[in-house]
């Protein structure tokens, strides 16, 4: 009987090696060298750029999440709360930064603030931190007010009734029941912090993935990046199982809410000085950005800068929805099907699980590479027909793509599956129904928030990706984050606002569909 | 029912990663294979992506070869040539630096040429010893100084670490491989201490580091800096926009080694399907195509005896320090650790 119920799960564990696999060997190739430790290369990084590249990375890391986790969730708690005139229109907006690329939101205002603070006083940490939490705290916004629209008016109006203060029930009920919400947020933040590489550059800040490429491709010396990159990878792995311990063992499970939090009547100063703040953040983190990039744009029109080397607008755009469209798809039928066969499979599985997932911790330049080197060597196996190639193949810059967005629609539908109430599975497999039939007609329905999240999410991230599409793209298929860097890697904002606009509009049109899934009653996990 | 269901369920399990393989094969059909048969064809890896796609259309309109191009940064299509190995589409790789170009020569990506019409064109100092490479173009890495605050310029790379610069100094980051391969030409010329020496001099002038030659011309002209280093042909596209900017060149150590000249460069790669169309693109680019190459971004054609843009007659004469070429890329790994050595950001 043991016997045969683990034949029963081998097919299983084999779909699991195979992805865990063909999802990892990117990241493998690039950490190989731990197994080759080179003292000299960590003396010498110690000795020069290591403990300086260690502290901007930790004070951009603190900074950024400490204003994302402020900003995210106070916006989410008044817009659940307060009733105000256009609540639900600017309760959309505030999540559309999301849309605007962090290296986008940096150009713009690496020269939208030279004038008031100078050259010099512009490129500083503080500058790109205030920059990355204007772009990233959407993450935290959409996950704390999903969490508190599931919490129960019940549950706070019990609190007042003991007596808490408005403030206090928020203090004491609301933002503990949101915590695991905020964590995976904030974790989400600090992904994307640890592995950017195109913003930290235009402020002159060094972090510890900008050091990864500084030596790798400074000196060639491999080995020295690639320990670099097994710090970040270590990082990245540290701050996963922190938010695990954050998120806590405890389920919460509120009686289920007929009453959600509800909109309160406020008094009119306390109307007006919420609006005022929402409106406040929204002309900053986008109206500033947008204003200046249409600016450009007239200005780009007038000087007949409107097209790339590659074509038009219309050529990028529809490239980009093309990439976009296959990676969001493989992303999502991957990142679900690993989810299901790691859940009810024990801890192994789990950590398999996160193995696949670690491109989502790695810098892009790092993946590329390292799908460059994994795609090569399937290619010399000349294993394709007509001698075809993966390296320069619209499959080997989606299967690059999917290696480091998957885990986004990974880690949501793997935590949506751990909140399906056992009793439901347990019924389903009593009454005789086999473990895939569950998954597909009681725990994935179940989790379709996560299933409807996933998809936008891995979109504009896809939509704003450089490094990857600029290694691995086929010949004559440009993006729009192509253009982009073409313009902005020679300084030429004007060339660049056309494209930069484009990239925010299909972004934008992702996070509509992101806020469709979560109207329609479906919510975010991680 | 129920047998039939777990049979084509698990089925379904098994299948999930193989049905994708399979997909992500099947579109490889679609892509990669270029179809040659009839069309000649040249494929480019080019980290120089500025101004390249007129030059092509140029060479497409006289030879009826197409150019099919990517681009990028040079250490990332390097490291692609490397893991493409035999199988690399690859026929031609150009650079927007001298190391980098080297760098590709030592790791064997490169084929060496012998062509009577390139060593004819490009000089001596500007093309590997092995014909691995040739120089298209070259850029002088130069002081630049406001001509509104500063009546005496420093007159070499040196004295860019006097202290009377200090806070007044905008320069490109060690990242940038401009960065690295003016320090390796320093290493060639005047040894590693003296090299050191300046280097923490100009450090110890708390520099500005902007990564961007353009933003770096405008601080200048801006007042966040005084005088600065940058490549010669930003300002000349700066002032093409606009005549009056006021920012000047000084041609450093004119008495001495002489102002540091980096390349873009081309060479055809050890694995190219497509050798003959290569040889006559880069040979094409040394001789006909000099002029279009190198003056419609304001740079000097490697060619001396191809006239520059107008613009930059009004740049001056100037003694160039050729002599450290072909040996910026050995030295490359050199600089760096110098850079770091010497905290330079």
């Amino acid at each position: 009987m043991a016997v045969s119920r683990r034949l029963d799960r081998a097919p299983g564990w084999l779909a699991i090696l195979v992805v865990v696999v063909v999802a990892a060997a990117p990241v493998a190739v690039v950490a190989w060298s731990l197994v080759d430790p080179s003292g000299g290369v960590w003396a010498d990084l110690w000795a020069t750029r290591l403990p300086g590249m260690i502290t901007d990375t930790v004070t951009l890391l603190v900074t950024v999440l400490v204003g994302t986790l402020l900003l995210g969730t106070a916006l989410a708690w008044v817009v659940t709360v307060h009733r105000f005139p256009g609540r639900r229109l600017i309760g959309w907006l505030l999540v559309t930064p999301l849309a605007i690329p962090g290296y986008v939101a940096g150009f713009v205002w690496l020269d939208t603030l030279s004038g008031p603070l100078g050259a010099r006083g512009v490129r500083s940490i503080w500058v790109c931190a205030a920059a990355m939490v204007l772009t990233l705290y959407p993450y935290v916004y959409l996950f704390a007010r999903a969490a508190f629209r599931e919490q129960s008016a019940d549950t706070l109006a019990a609190a007042r009734s003991l007596g808490c203060s408005a403030p206090a029930a928020f203090w004491r009920v609301a933002l503990p029941l949101a915590r695991p919400a905020l964590a995976a947020g904030g974790a989400l933040v600090a992904m994307e912090v640890l592995t950017d590489v195109g913003t930290v550059r235009l402020f002159n800040v060094s972090t510890v993935a900008d050091g990864v490429l500084r030596v790798w491709f400074g000196t060639g010396n491999r080995d020295a990046a690639s320990e670099l990159a097994v710090v970040l990878i270590g990082t990245a792995v540290a701050l996963i199982a922190l938010e695990r311990g954050l998120r806590g063992r405890g389920r919460f499970t509120q009686g289920s809410a007929t009453r959600r939090v509800g909109t309160q009547r406020s008094t009119p100063v306390a109307t007006a000085g919420v609006m005022a703040s929402c409106i406040a953040v929204l002309v900053v983190a986008v109206a500033v950005p947008v204003a200046r990039l249409v600016g450009w744009a007239f200005e780009a029109r007038r000087t007949g800068q409107t097209v790339s080397v590659a074509g038009d607008l219309a050529h990028h755009v529809v490239n980009t929805l093309r990439i976009a469209g296959i990676a969001t798809v493989v992303c999502v039928v991957l990142g679900t099907a690993l989810a299901v066969l790691v859940h009810h499979r024990g801890r192994v599985a789990t950590v398999f699980g996160r193995v696949a997932a670690l491109g989502y911790a790695v810098p892009g330049p790092v993946v590329a590479v390292g799908a460059v080197i994994a795609l090569a060597a399937v290619d010399r196996r000349g294993l394709l027909p007509g001698g075809s190639l993966l390296v320069g193949s619209l499959a080997g810059l989606v299967y690059a793509l999917a290696v480091r967005f998957f885990a986004v629609s990974y880690q949501g539908v793997e935590a949506g599956l751990l909140r399906v109430p056992g009793a439901a599975v347990a019924s389903s497999r009593t009454l005789g129904a086999r473990p895939w039939r569950v998954a597909l007609r009681v725990e994935l329905p179940m989790v379709r928030g996560a299933l409807l999240a996933g998809p936008a999410l891995v979109a504009i991230d896809t939509v704003k990706e450089l490094p990857i599409t600029l290694l691995l793209r086929p010949f004559g298929v440009d993006t729009l984050s192509v253009w982009v860097w073409q313009a902005t890697s020679e300084s030429l904002w004007v060339q660049a606002a056309v494209p930069s606009l484009a990239m925010v509009v299909v972004g934008m049109v992702a996070v509509g569909a992101l806020l469709y899934a979560l109207e329609r009653g479906a919510e975010v996990v991680s | 029912m129920a047998v039939h269901d777990r049979t084509s369920l698990r089925i379904r399990g098994i299948g999930i990663a193989l049905a994708l393989a399979a997909t992500l094969a099947a579109c490889g059909d679609d892509d990669g294979a270029p179809d040659d048969t009839e069309a000649r064809i040249v494929t480019v890896y080019t980290g120089r992506h500025y101004g390249i796609e007129p030059v092509f259309d140029q060479f497409t309109a006289q030879t009826g070869i197409e150019v099919r191009f990517t681009t990028g940064s040079d250490p990332e299509l390097r490291a692609r040539l490397t893991a493409e190995g035999a199988n690399t589409p690859a026929d031609l790789v150009m650079t927007a630096d001298a190391a980098n170009i080297e760098l590709a020569a030592q790791a064997g990506l490169l084929a060496p040429v012998d062509s009577e019409r390139l060593d004819g064109a490009i000089p001596e100092e500007l093309r590997s010893a092995d014909g691995t490479w040739f120089s298209l173009s070259r850029r002088i890495r130069t002081i630049m100084y406001s001509t509104e605050r500063v009546a005496e310029p420093p007159t070499s790379y040196a004295q860019l670490g006097d202290p009377r610069w200090k806070g007044a100094l905008c320069l490109r980051p060690s990242t940038h491989p401009y960065t690295q391969s003016l320090v390796a030409a320093l290493l060639n010329s005047v040894g590693e201490t003296e090299t050191l020496a300046i280097v923490e001099s100009w450090v110890a002038n708390d520099p500005l580091y902007i990564n961007s030659d353009t933003d770096i011309l405008k601080a200048v002209a801006a007042g966040d800096c005084d005088v600065a280093l940058t490549n010669s042909y930003y300002l000349g596209r700066l002032q093409n926009e606009d005549p009056e900017f006021p920012v000047a060149i000084e041609w450093p150590d004119q008495d001495a080694f002489g102002a540091h000249v980096n390349v873009s460069a081309a060479g055809v790669t050890a694995n190219a399907p497509h050798p003959a169309e290569a040889i006559e693109l880069l040979e094409w680019l040394a001789t006909t195509g000099q002029s279009t190459f190198s003056n419609a971004n304001f740079e000097y054609p490697a060619d001396p005896s191809v006239a520059p843009a107008d613009l930059l007659v009004a740049f001056g004469e100037f003694t160039s320090d050729l002599a450290s070429v072909r040996r910026l890329g050995a030295l490359n790994a050199a600089a760096v650790d110098l850079l770091s050595k010497a905290a330079y950001e």
